[in-house]
């Protein structure tokens, strides 16, 4: 079984590239995650990354997360802030809240 | 839940149905049910379904029978405790066929459940089984209840069943050995001690239809002397004494006999149908000696002869054989008594013929005496001076001696019951007032004032004159021998219907202690002063008797220096006196024989002191030496065995024809040494001797004569040549004789030679008479001297001890003292008791001695110091008697109250044991008293391996002790039960069996000390009596264990649901199982049944109906899945089963997924709960009275939803209930222990509650607990593979979610768990294929706990380089996100715990 994991791309309002996720970030559904990530920030591009809908995401999600670092922008459901603080992410990595949950 | 699911699976599959006992449920799917009413299973009803399953999962004994055929089911545990070889034929057929034996007794009974729906009980009821391939005796306790269908309708029966066969007939076979014990003392023949032995025996045909006992004779042939259960004639029974008597018996060796007797001889059947097939001959044996005798035993043919079996009959026999010899011993006590009491008699005949043999003698002298002083009483008789007082001295010797003869013959009449009395009316006062006056002169002598008061009587009395007479002289010549100063009176005085007479003086008095024995025949009051050393002892005695002839009584006050007063009543009239007896006549008025009177008053006056009594030898006298020898030839009696020594030869021979000359033997010898070697070898009549010699001079031959008893008596005669009365003087002073001087005349020497001869013979006779006297006595007499050396002593002495008057003298220490070395214990009783003797002077002593020829005897000593008249010195006279046999009598008595005392408060053996060993220790004064307890060792090996119980006097365990006691005690296992063996001088040990094997005593008393055959007995009596203890202890203790198991075993499911804690203990003091009971049932849609209850009572009963309720209320849940619906069942069920009125119940149910319970309570404490806000409440709803009291009530529901983390108790009042408290504060007690604990795991939890709420000493009754913590835990088993991680995952969101933790807090936990079980998918990924991970997590009031366990194997454990390596991130997350993170990698796997704290 594979953990429920949609992912679409599109425009940020502010229009830098917009990668949504929604679902469950783990070991059966983080290549897929990672590779939507690198195709998203391409060759050095900023991009807005939407996890308002996770609710669940692991280090591996993490690791890829620091891998762009320098280029991402992420929304986050309040629930995942403890991860992000603990993991060192928030450092490195803008992070907004999102308001609504998922 | 996956449990409750997997049940219903079962029940729906068919042949699963039997699922709940592997073993019975394939031979039950075995049985062709095609071919039975009940058809193929997978057609079978739901209810008979249920019931298949409930009798296979219960372990307590059950069989069930259902259908038109009763078609017979069991459980594992009844084909193992009572269907034996029937199973597995039996399942499956008709009840009727299985149990055909015993149709007529349950047939009834089954019909009765099956007709009316009421269920049965019956308790120890006596089934014939044929289960080990013979009819055997058994006892069940069981209940039938009713089994029904969906439709209500009872279609079937449940059978709930114990076995009692071995209480039952172990409780027999005890009263039986404790009838055969009890109160021996009131059995005193043989035959009365057989009679009582064949009533007991005969109380218990079952386990002995008959017993024959047969008793060898003195040549070894055997008698038939008892029997029991025999109705007919006994002899033919008995047959031929060959079927049973064999060598091997009469050796003591038990023998089996099987009874095969033709068909017209039938043997008596006891209380069973069938006559017995078996018999045991058991010999009756004794210490040490050859057996008493045999008995037949015959045998229960219903029962197996096991070791228990053997046991009882052994023991048994021994109850007889005890008995037959202690009636013995009775007997030839009684005996030994006869022929003293014969002795008695001897003696008294004796003294009668003495006494007249004295008489005539004695008339002979003093007849002529008589004449002689009538002659010189004549004023033309001009008799010597000398020859007048000489003619005096024989007068008043002869009357004295007269008197005492008389004394001693009256005595002697009284005692043959042979006194001629004869009672005539007298004027008392005026025969009193002349016997008074006759006295009058002696006391006028004797310077006392005489008060004589005798006024006329009213009427006459009726006494014999003689009697009276004696009565009145003895009192008054008693009163003057002890009176120095003031006066003695004499009173009569006339009352209503009786006259005083009181004899009072104003004397030494009597000391206080000797006043009980004053009227004592020959005991002699010692007095601190007298006029006189004389008496014979029995005058005071004599008086009672003769008052006593006269129906009158004496009795006598007195006050020491004051005085003493003897008091007489004598009735008037005839009525009391013998009709033959009494004459009208009044006898001649002649004053009686004025001998008597006159030989008293004669005696009383020699003790004034007159200048004739201590003349001095008549040295100064005329000596005729000028007349030439002219003495006459002396012949027969007064020719005498003459001893001279001179050391001048020319004095021996002139002496020596001188004394031939007149008819004496005479021997001569040169000095004093000589002599006294020559008179000690044959002691002679007289003895010549100069004073002058050399060696051994004169005098010092007098001192070393007196210093020896056997020759002090001895006369000498000294011959001095020194003159004046200063030498003859000290001779006399020396102890001589008499003594002359030279040169003498012949004459005067012959005729003080001729003297001294009458003299000794006198002596002689006299030390005969009193060598007879003492000799007569049946106690042993003894005289010691100063230094405590014995001097004398009697035949019966020399009996008593073995040592006889010829090695005296006895010096100390005496040869018959016990050893210091073998007995010290003995002889330091002995020197102390001799030690306090010597202080005390007078007294008794109880002592050990040992006899001559080794054996050990007991003596009782009375003894008095006494004065020596002529010498001044201190001797001891005393008695000894034989008291061995009392001694040990006592010993043995006290020694079983010891034991019993100290036995009787034990509940355990081990307690028992305990105390044995101080009673034994206390018994013997033991060095070392070791007791251990083996279990049965295996047959036909001699090896008893390691005891189960030790106790040693000096609280060592059994490792520490020496190897040689180890293998001693060891090796006492394997020798005959209840024979002592001495292994060791000093060391005694014995061996008794019980129920489970064998006990072993084994007591040191020191290397030095003995044991003796008395030890050896009173071992063997006391291994009895604790041999019978030890069975019902024994007996206890199993019934306990077997409670205790048996209570575990009903207890509780096997498999508790997760989240549940359960804890059973019993009540500790007396250590005991009651009725109470925890329960958990799976039900549909994952509900759980939980109940908690107790039944009134303790002990097995209690228990057994527990389980019943228990099995009852399950089966009610899963039927109804409603508390108060169960519990109604419950009430008509518990109406019906005894015992189970006012049972308390909590029944609940369960849905875990929510928290919600439903429940419903019988008088039942309320559940408590304990709120993770740290509130606790406790849930009073849906109360009730307790089960069994009303039926048809419904009963009360309530609910409740657990809150999340909170803590529900369910517990019996044991848990709360205390003394003098309030149940309430009991509660509240509990309530705040679970509280305290809210934050550690049920199971611990349970533990904690179960230390902190019992009492010092113990819960005082039995206590059941069940714990839960709302939700239950979660625990998920899954591959490692990724691919489970997400539902997983959705399970721990859930069961966090019914934590009620928040969203946030939960998603920390999410992570971290998440990220734990990803670490685990990739090691057991990466090494193991098929690896596992197991993840399970629980719930604290404030906290959660999650463990997370793979099953690979790390490769490389270097936790650090994996964690950089491959998830860098990943623990450090898990440590960010919980408060506390734990892991161990192994060699099998890694486990990961994990812990977070909730705040609210």
């Amino acid at each position: 079984m594979t953990a429920p994991l949609t992912l679409t791309t599109g425009h940020h309002p502010d229009g830098r590239p917009l990668l949504t996720a929604h679902g469950e970030i783990d070991l059966t559904t983080i290549a897929e995650f990672g590779a939507a990530l690198a195709t998203a920030v391409g060759d050095g591009r900023p991009v807005v990354v939407d996890l308002t809908g996770v609710d669940y995401l692991d280090s591996g999600a993490i690791n890829a997360l620091f891998t762009h670092a320098d280029h991402l922008h992420l929304i986050v459901n309040p629930l995942l802030m403890s991860a992000m603080t603990v993991s060192g992410l928030t450092t490195l990595v803008t992070i907004e809240q999102s308001t609504t949950q998922a | 839940m996956a449990g409750s699911d997997e049940v219903v699976a079962r029940v729906t599959s068919g042949v699963d149905v039997f699922a709940a006992d592997a073993e019975v449920g394939r031979d039950l799917a075995a049985v062709d049910w095609a071919g039975t009413p009940l058809g193929p299973p997978q057609g079978w009803p739901q209810s008979l379904r249920t019931a298949v399953n409930i009798l296979l999962s219960s372990r307590f004994s059950m069989w069930m029978a259902w259908g038109p055929e009763l078609t017979f089911f069991c459980n594992d545990a009844y084909r193992r405790d009572t269907l034996g070889q029937k199973y597995p034929w039996a399942l499956g057929r008709p009840a009727s066929e299985v149990w055909q034996e015993i149709w007529q007794d349950i047939g009834p009974r089954i019909d009765r459940v099956l007709e009316i729906g009421t269920a049965t009980w019956d308790e120890g009821l006596l089934l014939f089984l044929e289960r080990a391939g013979y009819p055997e005796e058994t006892y069940h306790t069981f209940s039938y209840s009713p089994l029904r269908d969906e439709h209500g309708a009872v279609v079937g029966m449940l059978c709930v069943v114990t076995e009692d066969t071995e209480r039952v007939i172990g409780e027999r076979r005890m009263a039986t050995l404790r009838d055969l014990g009890s109160d021996p003392s009131v059995i005193r023949t043989e035959t009365q001690m057989l009679e009582f032995a064949g009533v007991q025996l005969g109380g218990n045909q079952r386990d002995l239809p008959f017993t024959l006992t047969y008793l060898f004779d003195e040549a070894g042939s055997p008698a038939l002397a008892a029997s029991s259960g025999v109705t007919g004639p006994v002899d033919a029974v008995a047959g031929s004494v060959e079927v049973w008597l064999d060598a091997a018996v009469r050796a003591g060796v038990t023998r089996l006999v099987q009874l095969d007797r033709g068909a017209g001889e039938s043997l008596p059947t006891g209380e069973w149908p069938l006559p017995p097939v078996q018999a045991m001959v058991v010999p009756l044996r004794q210490q040490g000696e050859t057996p008493l005798g045999f008995m037949v035993m015959a045998l229960n043919r219903y029962r197996p002869l096991d070791e228990a079996y053997r046991a009882f009959v052994e023991l048994a026999a021994g109850h007889v054989a005890a008995g037959v010899l202690s009636a013995r011993s009775y007997q030839a006590q009684r005996s030994r008594a006869d022929e003293l009491a014969a002795l008695d008699r001897a003696k008294t005949t004796f003294f009668s013929n003495v006494s007249h043999e004295f008489r005539t003698p004695l008339s002979l002298i003093t007849g002529p005496v008589q004449q002689l002083r009538a002659w010189m009483s004549d004023p033309d008789a001009h008799p010597p001076a000398s020859v007048r007082e000489d003619v005096e001295v024989i007068h008043r010797n002869g009357l004295r001696l007269g008197k005492l003869v008389n004394t001693l013959l009256d005595f002697s009449r009284i005692e043959a019951g042979r006194m001629q009395a004869r009672y005539e009316p007298v004027d008392l006062a005026a025969v009193t007032l002349e016997l008074a006056s006759s006295f009058r002169s002696a006391v006028d002598q004797a310077g006392l004032r005489f008060d004589v008061d005798c006024p006329a009587l009213p009427q006459r009395v009726y006494v014999d004159r003689d009697m009276w007479e004696k009565v009145i002289l003895n009192l008054l010549s008693n009163a003057v021998k002890f009176t120095f100063d003031g006066s003695i009176s004499i009173r009569l005085t006339g009352h209503e219907d009786h006259v005083v007479l009181e004899v009072a003086d104003t004397g030494t008095g009597i000391a206080e202690t000797e006043m009980p024995r004053l009227f004592e025949r020959f005991h002699r009051v010692e007095h601190a002063r007298s006029r006189s050393t004389e008496g014979s002892g029995i005058g005071l005695a004599l008086v009672k008797e003769l008052v006593g002839l006269h129906g009158g009584s004496i009795t006598a006050v007195s006050r020491e220096h004051q005085g003493t007063t003897f008091t007489i009543q004598v009735p008037f009239g005839r009525a009391h006196l013998p009709a033959e007896c009494v004459v009208e006549e009044p006898g001649q008025d002649d004053g009686g024989a004025p001998g008597t009177a006159e030989s008293f008053v004669q005696e009383a006056l020699r003790w004034q002191p007159t200048p004739e009594l201590s003349r001095p030898a008549s040295v100064d006298g005329p000596a005729d030496t000028e007349h030439p020898v002219a003495a006459p030839l002396v012949s027969g009696p007064m020719a005498g065995r003459v001893l001279v020594a001179d050391d001048n030869a020319d004095m021996r021979g002139y002496l020596a024809r001188l004394l031939r000359g007149t008819g004496h033997e005479v021997r001569i010898v040169s000095d004093g040494q000589a002599a006294l070697e020559a008179i000690r070898a044959d002691p002679p009549d007289v003895v010549v001797s100069d004073v002058m010699m050399p060696r051994l001079d004169g005098l010092e031959l007098i001192a070393a004569l007196r210093a020896d008893p056997r020759v002090a008596s001895v006369p000498v005669l000294l011959l001095s040549a020194r003159a004046g009365q200063e030498a003859s003087v000290q001779g006399l002073e020396a102890g001589a004789d008499d003594y002359l001087v030279k040169p003498f005349a012949a004459a005067d020497l012959l005729a003080r030679v001729r003297a001294n001869i009458g003299l000794a013979r006198l002596r002689a006779q006299h030390a005969r008479w009193r060598t007879a006297l003492v000799d007569s006595l049946q106690e042993g007499f003894f005289l010691s001297d100063a230094d405590g050396t014995l001097v004398e002593i009697n035949a019966a002495f020399a009996t008593i001890l073995g040592y006889g008057p010829d090695g005296l003298p006895y010096p100390q220490p005496y040869p018959w003292w016990p050893d210091p070395k073998g007995d010290p214990h003995a002889y330091q009783l002995v020197v102390e008791e001799h030690a306090r003797a010597l202080e005390r002077g007078t007294g008794e002593a109880t002592v050990p001695a040992t006899h001559r020829d080794g054996h050990r005897v007991w003596l009782r000593s009375t003894f008095s110091r006494v004065e020596d008249p002529v010498t001044g010195e201190h001797l001891v006279v005393g008695t000894i008697r034989d008291v061995t046999a009392e001694h040990y009598t006592t010993r043995r008595d006290a020694a079983l109250a010891t034991l019993a005392e100290h036995v009787a408060s034990a509940d355990t053996v081990s307690q028992a044991l305990a105390a044995t060993v101080i009673a034994l220790q206390r018994i013997w004064s033991a060095r070392h008293v070791a007791v251990a307890s083996f279990a049965a060792p295996p047959t036909g090996s001699g090896d008893v391996g390691e005891p189960d119980v030790v106790r040693v006097s000096d609280r060592t365990e059994w490792a520490e002790l020496a190897p040689a006691v180890r293998d001693a005690i060891r090796g006492m296992c394997t020798a005959p039960a209840l024979t002592p063996q001495v292994e060791l001088p000093g060391c005694v040990g014995i061996s008794m069996t019980h129920l489970d094997g064998v006990v072993a005593v084994r007591i040191d008393l020191g290397p030095h000390r003995t044991i003796s055959p008395e030890d050896q007995a009173l071992l063997s009596v006391l291994a009895g009596r604790l041999s019978q203890s030890l069975h019902r202890l024994y007996e206890l203790d199993q019934q306990r264990e077997t409670a205790l198991a048996l209570q575990h075993a009903i207890l509780g499911p096997d498999a508790l649901p997760d989240g549940f804690a359960v804890r059973y203990q019993p009540a500790s003091r007396p250590l005991q199982i009651g009725g109470d009971w925890y329960d958990t049932v799976p039900l549909s849609e994952g509900r759980i049944g939980v109940v908690v209850g107790d039944c009134v009572g303790h002990g097995l009963a209690a228990a057994t109906v527990m389980g019943q309720l228990r099995s009852a209320c399950r089966a009610l849940l899963l039927e109804h899945g409603d508390p108060a619906q169960a519990l109604a069942g419950l009430d008509r069920f518990a109406a019906l089963l005894p015992g189970a009125r006012c049972a308390t119940v909590l029944c609940a149910v369960l849905d875990p997924a929510t928290g919600h319970l439903v429940y419903s309570s019988a008088g039942h404490p309320p559940p408590i709960l304990a709120h993770a806000d740290g509130t606790t409440t406790t849930l009073e709803g849906g109360h009730g009275i307790p089960l069994g009291v009303r039926i048809n009530r419904p009963r009360d529901l309530d609910s409740v939803t657990l809150p999340p983390r909170a803590t529900l108790l369910l517990y019996t009042d044991g848990l709360v209930e205390r003394r003098r408290r309030s149940l309430s504060e009991g509660i509240s007690r509990a309530a705040s222990a679970v509280h305290d604990a809210r934050e550690i795991p049920v199971n611990a939890l349970a533990s904690h509650l179960m230390t902190s709420l019992a009492p010092d000493s113990g819960f005082e009754d039995d206590v059941a607990v069940l714990i839960y913590r709302q939700p239950g835990p979660l625990q998920v088993e899954f591959p490692a593979q990724a691919s489970e991680l997400p539902p997983v995952r959705e399970a721990v969101r859930d069961w966090l979610t019914r934590c009620d933790v928040d969203p946030h807090q939960a998603t920390n936990v999410l992570i971290a768990t998440g990220e734990a079980c990803a670490n685990a998918v990739e090691h057991g990924h990466r090494h193991h294929v098929n690896g596992v991970i197991r993840l399970r997590a629980t719930a604290l009031a404030h906290a959660v706990r999650i463990t997370v366990i793979d099953s690979g194997s790390w490769k490389t454990p270097d936790l650090r380089a994996t964690a950089v390596g491959r998830r860098g991130r990943g623990i450090p997350l898990m440590r960010g996100l919980m408060h506390q993170v734990a892991i161990h990698p192994t060699e099998n796997g890694t486990t990961v715990e994990m812990y977070a704290r909730i705040t609210a």
